[in-house]
């Protein structure tokens, strides 16, 4: 153990260094998706819009009424790294679902620069992109777009039959996704015959049969029953767990987003307020938009200790039971109210800081600590 | 204060009942009155000053009959040395010839065991056991009638007509799916076909290939490939988008988003598009009996030429058992598209051993008949049902045409209602000045529609007089305004009460099934054995052609009525009458638009053909030009029908109209 004060002077911002670990770790990882002022301008003479200054600040409605044209998406930039769940989030006509179909170009993007994996995604011809929609991002749509007259395994093999897989091949390989997803016993029901929760698990099956480096998740989960929800929400946060590929998840339920998300990209008429983990948006909302938009999450169970905890006095930092820098308020509460003192934050040995009653109380109460709390990072 | 209440609230209930809309489109109704009414004050004096009399004046017509007769000449005169027939349509008929001659003699080769067991067992592949046995009496009974060649007749000229239908409808269609543009000029036109009658696209067919198989066939084809081509854009278009993104988010190329998506999302449609076809194509080819086809439409028309009642009807039931049959068994395979794979039927019955074992037992069937020694049809195995027919239409002429007590005849009927209601709106309707009906027409067309519609109905009823067929067509519209009228009451009456009671209209649903499934050629036989010949028989068989598409449409549209408002009309205590008029008619009025409007152009096409037994006008003029090889006369008539059915049309033109007219 070594001098508590020295300790938290080291870590000034607890904020800014508590990013959630999945973030942590894809810091370092490369870039799948860079996008850099991106702009969908739907309307006549859309071309012209992004790069008319006199334009580019208006609110939507005065572009509307000044032009004629809605812009979707305005001046968005982003960068996508492997192996991250990343969620926009917006209610509807923020421009998410336009954002996620300019990925891989389902709509043609107006202006900016688009890459997956450093290759230019505009510039690419029809074959080029084609092979980027069959093999490296598959998407799962809203209401499922599955094809009514046929079998749930040759749904699921849709993909690979349209790469020209072989038939054996892909009914081996279609039948094997169908048992991933759940559905194994009714691969010969069409898909009028399933649930909406089964429906959507056919449409993640199809998408995940082609082997994908990225899925694409637009409001997957908005037509489905809250409990079903739930469900398919575990099923896509294992599946995560189990193979860690890169999703980009499109949605406008701010607890599925918090849920399943390393990081969040906040949409509003068409630009991003704020991208940043759950417990920075949560804690730390850009402007009132934000805020208000966060109102009602339980705080505890997003945030973490590092954002309640103080400097330890003396004695503190050797007394009492110690909890991890991520561990969560409302875990922390229990350890809290278990020992019935205060608990130790401590990561590698070091003692970061100390939790106590007071402390978990007032994030929970949303009262700021002012020599603690510092503004987290806020994008774009 | 509390007695003072009541009596304004019916009054604020009685304003809020005029909805803002409601006041709008009736303002708006009265604005376009107004401007009809002041155009018409500077512009009929004007007129009247010009040509006096009310009937088309002279001077606006134009006589076609000269470059008709000299187009149709030059045509006789070169069909066998100009290029255009030496190398395109002589080809084209010499194929349709040798199609329709393989297939017939392919038929006759089958013999009637052959034939048969086929059907049969088509039928009951794709159809099930039910539509399979139906199948199988209707052909028995066809033979049996004594009909087993002209049925062959008829049917080959139909499998030719309807391949060829279909393919063409299909490529259309495929075109106009996949090409906006295409689509927008295509729709229109083929909108229009579907309303006019048949007897229109006779004429010019005959004037180019002559009276034979080519030009009936064509004509077939002609009447019957449009809603093919209409369902099969309309399927491919309704695509769901979702699914259709979602395939190209995989990255398909369009060939394979048309064959694995988009071309499957449409069987449905496509499957509607052949069953209308090939009923439309049964309709025509019966009809086309006039111009060369032979079979059992032929029957028939000779048959009506003599009014031999009986020998009508021995043809007349093998047309309506194959036309039962064959829309039963298109409508059961478009049905079992939804269905589960395992309802499909047992293993054997699925994939390519069934076609294959269906061609063997054909095959065989076929040889054993032939072995047996009678190819075509048993001789003793018939009995004729003409003479019992006709001693029974007899016996009708004699007990029940005039001299029953209190009711009197169905011929003083007749004779009444040509007398009572034909005879003084068609005198009614000549007496009109020309200028009047044209304003007429312009303000129904108006009201109902847009400036649009409103001035195609105009210009389509002036093309009338500049034709020089005013009369005649005056006569025509007389009786279709007749038995439009008489159709509208019986058909929205009865279509009121079983929407009012399950029981009656599961009774009614299996009768309005097969009428609407009958050739309109087939109910001139029946008002014939009635009525006799003349307008009033003409008249009804247009009533009762039309009146099952009236009434399943009012049932439909009374029946689709917001439960919600008729519950809360019934919480207030409004008695059913009440309901009735207050909620589900006002409600329903889309769906009453589009009855008149199906209704028009049923009757029309009928009373047209009514031309055959009797009817006069502008049917007549059709029918005497091809008896007589006086192209002209006919042509004409033709025009004149085509522009009074795109007026009637366009006149009773609801904004948005549906596609549940069969046959039209």
């Amino acid at each position: 153990m070594t001098g508590t004060a020295a300790d938290t002077t080291a870590i000034p911002n607890p904020c800014e260094a508590g990013q959630g670990s999945a973030a942590d770790d894809t810091g370092t990882q490369p870039v799948v998706f860079s996008v850099r002022h991106l702009w969908k301008v739907f309307g006549p003479k859309a071309e012209r819009i992004p790069e008319d200054a006199s334009v580019t600040d208006l609110s939507a409605r005065e572009l509307r009424e000044q032009t004629g044209c809605t812009a979707a998406v305005r001046d968005v930039s982003f960068d996508v790294r492997k192996g991250e769940v990343f969620v926009v989030m917006g209610l509807s006509g923020s421009g998410k679902s336009t954002l996620v179909r300019c990925l891989t170009r389902l709509i043609e993007p107006t202006s900016g620069d688009l890459e997956m994996d450093g290759e230019d995604v505009r510039a690419m011809d029809r074959t080029a992109l084609r092979e980027l929609r069959r093999r490296r991002a598959a998407m799962v749509f809203q209401h499922f777009g599955l094809l009514p007259h046929r079998t749930v395994v040759d749904n699921v093999a849709y993909g690979l039959e349209i790469q020209g897989v072989g038939k054996s091949e892909r009914r081996e390989r279609a039948a094997e996704m169908v048992d991933k997803v759940g559905l194994a016993g009714l691969e010969k029901r069409r898909p009028g015959q399933l649930s909406g929760g089964q429906q959507q698990r056919v449409g993640l099956a199809r998408a995940l049969a082609v082997d994908p480096e990225v899925l694409l998740f637009d409001e997957p989960f908005s037509a489905l029953d809250p409990l079903i929800r739930r469900d398919m929400q575990e099923e896509v946060v294992r599946l995560h767990r189990e193979e860690g590929r890169t999703m980009v998840f499109i949605t406008h339920d701010l607890a599925e987003a918090l849920r399943i998300g390393d990081r969040i990209a906040l949409m509003r008429d068409g630009q991003i307020v704020q991208l940043g983990t759950p417990e920075e948006i949560v804690g730390s909302p850009a402007d009132d938009y934000v805020r208000d938009f966060v109102r009602d999450v339980p705080r505890e169970q997003v945030l973490t200790v590092r954002r309640a905890m103080r400097p330890a006095e003396d004695g503190e930092a050797t007394d009492g039971p110690a909890l991890t820098p991520d561990t969560l308020i409302a875990d922390a509460i229990e350890a809290v109210a278990r020992s019935g003192g205060p608990a130790r934050v401590v990561d590698g040995g070091r003692c970061l800081g100390i939790v106590d009653s007071a402390c978990l109380l007032n994030v929970v109460a949303r009262i700021p600590q002012p020599h603690h709390d510092a503004p987290g990072e806020v994008a774009a | 204060m509390t007695t003072a209440a009541p009596p304004t609230t019916p009054g604020a209930l009685g304003a809020g009942k005029l909805s803002p809309i409601q006041g709008l489109l009736r303002r708006r109704g009265l604005a376009k009155l107004l401007l009809l009414a002041v155009a018409a004050a500077v512009l009929v004096p004007l007129v009247r000053s010009a040509w006096p009399g009310a009937s088309w004046p002279g001077a606006l017509t134009v006589d076609l009959s000269g470059p008709l007769d000299h187009a149709s000449n030059w045509i006789i005169d070169n069909r066998d040395s100009h290029w255009l027939f030496v190398y395109v349509l002589g080809h084209l008929s010499n194929a349709v010839v040798l199609s329709v001659r393989g297939v017939y003699l392919l038929l006759l080769a089958l013999g009637w065991t052959g034939v048969t067991a086929g059907v049969t067992l088509l039928a009951w592949r794709v159809a099930g056991l039910r539509i399979a046995a139906v199948a199988l009496v209707s052909f028995l009974v066809s033979g049996a009638l004594g009909m087993w060649v002209p049925t062959m007749q008829t049917l080959a000229l139909m499998i030719v007509a309807v391949l060829a239908s279909v393919v063409v409808g299909a490529l259309l269609g495929l075109a106009a799916g996949l090409s906006p543009r295409l689509f927008k000029i295509l729709r229109p036109v083929l909108d229009t076909m579907q309303v006019l009658p048949a007897f229109a696209y006779l004429l010019p067919v005959v004037m180019i290939f002559g009276i034979g198989v080519p030009a009936a066939l064509l004509a077939t084809v002609i009447y019957a490939a449009p809603p093919m081509a209409r369902l099969t854009a309309l399927g491919l278009r309704g695509a769901d988008a979702g699914v259709l993104e979602a395939v190209s988010s995989l990255g398909a190329t369009g060939r394979q988003r048309l064959l694995t998506a988009r071309l499957p999302l449409a069987r449905k449609e496509l499957l509607l598009g052949v069953n209308q076809t090939i009923m439309m194509a049964l309709s025509m080819a019966v009809i086309a009996s006039m111009i060369g086809a032979a079979g059992l439409g032929d029957r028939v028309y000779q048959a009506l030429a003599s009014v031999d009642v009986g020998a009508a009807l021995a043809a007349a039931v093998p047309i309506v058992l194959l036309a039962i049959v064959m829309d039963r068994t298109t409508a059961a395979a478009g049905e079992k598209l939804g269905a589960t794979p395992a309802a499909a039927g047992p293993r054997l019955l699925r994939g390519w051993p069934a076609w294959a074992g269906i061609a063997v037992i054909t095959a065989v069937a076929a040889l054993v008949g032939r072995l047996a020694g009678s190819a075509i049809w048993p001789a003793g195995a018939t009995f004729a049902i003409a003479r019992p027919v006709n001693d029974a239409k007899e016996w009708m002429v004699n007990h029940l045409y005039s001299g029953v007590p209190v009711v009197g005849g169905t011929a003083d009927w007749a004779a009444h209602f040509t007398n009572w209601v034909l005879n003084p709106l068609r005198d009614g309707l000549t007496a009109l000045p020309w200028y009047g009906v044209l304003l007429i027409v312009a303000a129904l067309a108006w009201l109902i529609g847009t400036w649009r519609t409103a001035l195609t109905a105009v210009l389509a009823m002036a093309a009338i007089g500049v034709l020089g067929v005013w009369k005649p067509s005056m006569d025509t519209l007389s009786q279709v305004l007749a038995a439009l009228a008489l159709t509208l009451v019986l058909g929205i009456g009865v279509g009121i009460l079983a929407a009012g009671s399950k029981r009656f209209e599961a009774v009614l649903r299996p009768v309005l099934d097969v009428m609407q499934t009958m050739p309109q050629f087939v109910y001139l036989i029946p008002v014939v054995a009635l009525f006799a010949v003349g307008r009033a028989p003409a008249a009804a068989a247009a009533v009762v052609y039309a009146l099952p598409a009236v009434i399943r449409i009012t049932t439909q549209g009374l029946r689709q009525v917001d439960p919600g408002a008729m519950e809360s009309a019934r919480s207030l205590g409004a008695t059913r009458w009440q309901t009735l008029l207050q909620v589900q008619l006002p409600l329903a009025r889309p769906a009453l638009l589009l009855a008149v409007n199906q209704g028009v152009v049923l009757v029309l096409a009928v009373v047209i053909i009514g031309g055959l037994v009797g009817g006069g006008a502008l049917g007549y003029d059709v029918v005497t030009g091809l008896a007589t090889g006086n192209l002209a006369i006919g042509l004409v008539a033709g025009v004149a029908i085509v522009c009074l059915g795109l007026m009637l049309d366009r006149v009773t033109q609801p904004t948005e109209r549906r596609t549940t007219g069969k046959g039209a």
